[in-house]
């Protein structure tokens, strides 16, 4: 009960002092403005750089491309009757020169572009395309087919594909999944589990160094027990964490409910809520994005994926903590950590590789295994839970996380009741193993 | 009755013995001074104490019976190194140190209230501490100790780093908190302060208890048998008349008269035959014992002429 009560009072006093600084506060609101920053800024820099309108002389000595090429409000495309290398030296102040050769229907190769600053692979592209179908549509001319248009026009196909999970599997009613939505999440999801690991864990071997050059320790340690003291600091910081996190995840959820319906097209969202029911798609929608729209609505998978998120995170970061109190109890300086923290760092490097991987191959045994191993599952199991994993795998995951996070407890607790009371020795490796067991 | 008896207390750190069957008791209501040079096992001893570390064998009793957890509300520790939150708010640490000693927190507000108005330094509640010199942030630190109005308080050189006039508040503190029935447990090295206030003393060196007792017990039994004779007349008549029965060590002369011989006298001599010759030969103003210091005591003992 006392016990129960001073690891409460330590939690509180952890909790309050970082709460409290500015620091906190601003990266916690500041955070989430620069993700969905970072998510916007392609969409601004297509709006941006579609004001600038590039020309592209054309000297077209066939005389067929020319005539047919369409100038988008991206690129203007200029004729000139100028022979080429007249024109070279004419129009250096226009993006580029497209110089198509006379016998360009026999010899597709005779097509060259001078720029006169730097190209664009986007602006090469589209150029390509362009001579590409009016050369095709020259060809298929010379067949003569009467009402070719038409015929083309009605031999036109555009598929889209729509992936649902198998719902004889288990799953009660169809649920579409797309791989894209899944990716960009496993990409979040398992750089939060890093930033939380590394950054919050090494906040706890900060502070509990600082306390210790401060001898704050030594007050403490005479009313309360080291164990508690550890936990105390591992639990407030953790309740640090989890503050943020849910902080984070309302700003981003109040976006999205209060903000998405005013911006997003009615007509998509409606749409989401027929294929809910089953209809299939009418065609008109951009089929991607529905997908990524149903599965962010879909109640279920967001619960699954906060909830796992929240279990991995409190694990994770408990196991880490624990590991980066007992460096830090162990040191006097953060330059003497340096030595004992690498093995703590490295599997979570390692984890963050593995999760590139996990990513093209959530069912992989790479990922598999990586994702069982305590002190990798952390991330690179929230890299495969937004795919379809069996719940087993996650069950079993979460029970080895705790099982290995109380032994490492246990462990660093020892180094911890030994270490707060060192002063001025570096120990190695071996001397921390000589203080677990002693 | 003893508040604290340590019994046989052994502890061995991976290359050393910090304390080698160390017993003492410390009576109820006393001031009692840990004494020893430094590395002698004094930290040690008061961790033991504070059940920061526990012992290898041997054991510790509070008030009779083996200590527990709950044991350390009755405690206020304050370290030789103080240690205090550099960017915490002055009051809200100390109401935290106090809840962690059992206090509730309205309990710790008012009481922390009564002792900063006792000591001047109400307006500090809301500064943080990295704003307080080193002597304002030891009075915290004193206050944070005491609060919870423990039975046994444990001070680890409580007087370094104060100034004299603190030192002499820190001192009446002390004092008044044992008239109200605190016992405490203070090492220093401040020889001086333990002839002032402390009662009893163990002096530890190498691992070991090895002088415990009341402080003048002590002073007497370790006196020299050298005293001090303050006369008038002649120094040559009382040298004359002392001679063969004891031993000049140092004369002092005045030029109105007024001197002082220092004499050693054998163990089985006859002090009383001594001053009947030197009451014959001058007009003797005084005769007295010279009581060595805590120091002298300090030093004989560690370097093992005692």
């Amino acid at each position: 009960m006392i016990m129960k009560n001073k690891i409460g009072i330590i939690i509180g006093r952890e909790f309050n002092e970082r709460v409290r600084k500015k620091s906190f506060i601003i990266t916690t609101l500041l955070t989430p403005v620069l993700m969905i920053a970072l998510m916007m800024a392609p969409v601004l820099m297509t709006l941006y750089s579609e004001g600038e309108e590039k020309v592209v002389m054309v000297v077209d000595e066939s005389n067929v491309v020319a005539p047919s090429l369409i100038s988008t409000p991206e690129v203007k495309f200029e004729s000139t009757p100028l022979p080429i290398d007249v024109a070279m030296h004419e129009h250096t102040g226009c993006f580029a020169i497209l110089h198509i050769d006379k016998d360009i229907l026999e010899n597709p190769n005779g097509v060259r572009f001078y720029t006169n600053g730097s190209t664009s692979i986007g602006l090469e592209h589209n150029v390509v395309t362009q001579i590409e179908t009016i050369l095709q549509n020259e060809k298929l001319k010379m067949y003569d087919i009467g009402n070719l248009q038409d015929i083309l026009a009605s031999v036109k196909t555009d598929v889209n594909m729509q992936s649902y999970k198998n719902s004889a599997n288990g799953g009660e009613e169809a649920e579409t999944s797309s791989s894209v939505v899944a990716t960009v999440l496993a990409y979040i999801l398992s750089f939060v589990l890093y930033m939380f690991l590394l950054i919050y864990g090494s906040m706890v071997m900060q502070s509990v160094i600082e306390e210790k050059n401060n001898r704050v320790l030594e007050v403490m340690v005479s009313s309360v027990r080291p164990f508690e003291m550890m936990m105390g600091k591992i639990l407030g910081v953790a309740c640090v964490a989890v503050l943020q996190i849910v902080i984070w995840f309302s700003l981003i959820g109040g976006v999205a409910y209060f903000v998405l319906p005013h911006v997003l097209p009615a007509e998509l969202l409606a749409t989401i809520e027929l294929m809910k029911q089953g209809a299939p798609a009418s065609g008109g929608v951009d089929m991607d994005m529905l997908q990524a729209m149903m599965m962010l609505t879909n109640v279920g998978y967001v619960l699954k994926v906060l909830a796992s998120l929240l279990v991995f995170v409190v694990g994770g970061f408990l196991l880490y903590a624990a590991m980066f109190a007992a460096v830090g109890s162990a040191v006097d300086t953060p330059q003497d950590a340096q030595q004992l923290q690498t093995p703590i760092t490295l599997p979570i490097i390692i984890s963050l590789l593995v999760m590139l991987s996990v990513i093209n191959d959530p069912t992989s045994s790479l990922a598999f295994w990586f994702s069982m191993v305590p002190f990798t599952s952390p991330i690179v199991m929230m890299a495969r839970v937004p795919y379809d994993i069996p719940a087993w795998e996650i069950a079993v995951s979460i029970a080895l996380l705790y099982m290995t996070f109380f032994a490492v407890v246990w462990a660093a607790a020892k180094i911890y009741r030994v270490g707060i009371l060192m002063h001025g020795k570096k120990p190695g490796f071996k001397e921390l193993w000589r203080w677990i067991r002693y | 009755m003893d508040l604290i008896k340590i019994e046989n207390v052994t502890k061995r750190f991976a290359n050393h013995v910090a304390l080698d069957d160390v017993s003492l008791s410390i009576p109820e209501g006393s001031i009692y001074g840990l004494l020893g040079p430094n590395g002698a096992g004094k930290t040690t001893l008061l961790r033991i104490i504070n059940r920061i570390i526990a012992p290898d064998s041997g054991r510790v009793l509070f008030n009779g019976c083996e200590m527990s957890d709950d044991d350390v509300y009755r405690i206020g520790y304050m370290p030789e190194e103080r240690g205090l939150y550099k960017k915490m708010k002055v009051g809200e640490q100390a109401v935290f140190f106090a809840r962690l000693k059992g206090l509730s927190c309205k309990e710790a507000t008012s009481k922390l209230k009564m002792w900063f108005e006792k000591f001047g330094i109400e307006e500090w509640w809301n500064k943080s501490v990295g704003e307080l010199s080193k002597g304002m942030a030891q009075k915290v630190q004193f206050i944070a100790t005491v609060l919870h109005e423990p039975k046994l308080l444990i001070f680890d050189e409580p007087f370094s780093g104060f100034d004299p006039i603190n030192a002499n508040l820190l001192k009446k503190e002390i004092l008044e908190l044992r008239d109200k029935g605190a016992t405490i447990i203070f090492s220093t090295h401040n020889m001086g302060s333990v002839e002032e206030v402390c009662d009893h003393i163990t002096l530890i060196d190498k691992s070991k208890n090895i002088l415990s007792g009341n402080v003048d017990a002590i002073r007497r039994k370790h006196g020299a048998n050298i005293f001090e004779l303050d006369f008038r007349g002649t120094e040559k008549e009382l040298l004359a008349a002392l001679d063969g029965c004891c031993e000049v060590m140092s004369v002092s002369t005045s030029p109105v008269g007024f001197n002082k011989v220092k004499i050693h006298v054998a163990d089985d001599a006859d002090l009383r035959g001594v001053i009947a010759k030197a009451n014959e030969s001058v007009e003797l103003r005084s005769f007295c014992e010279i009581i060595p210091s805590m120091n002298d005591i300090f030093v004989r003992a560690v370097n093992g002429n005692l």
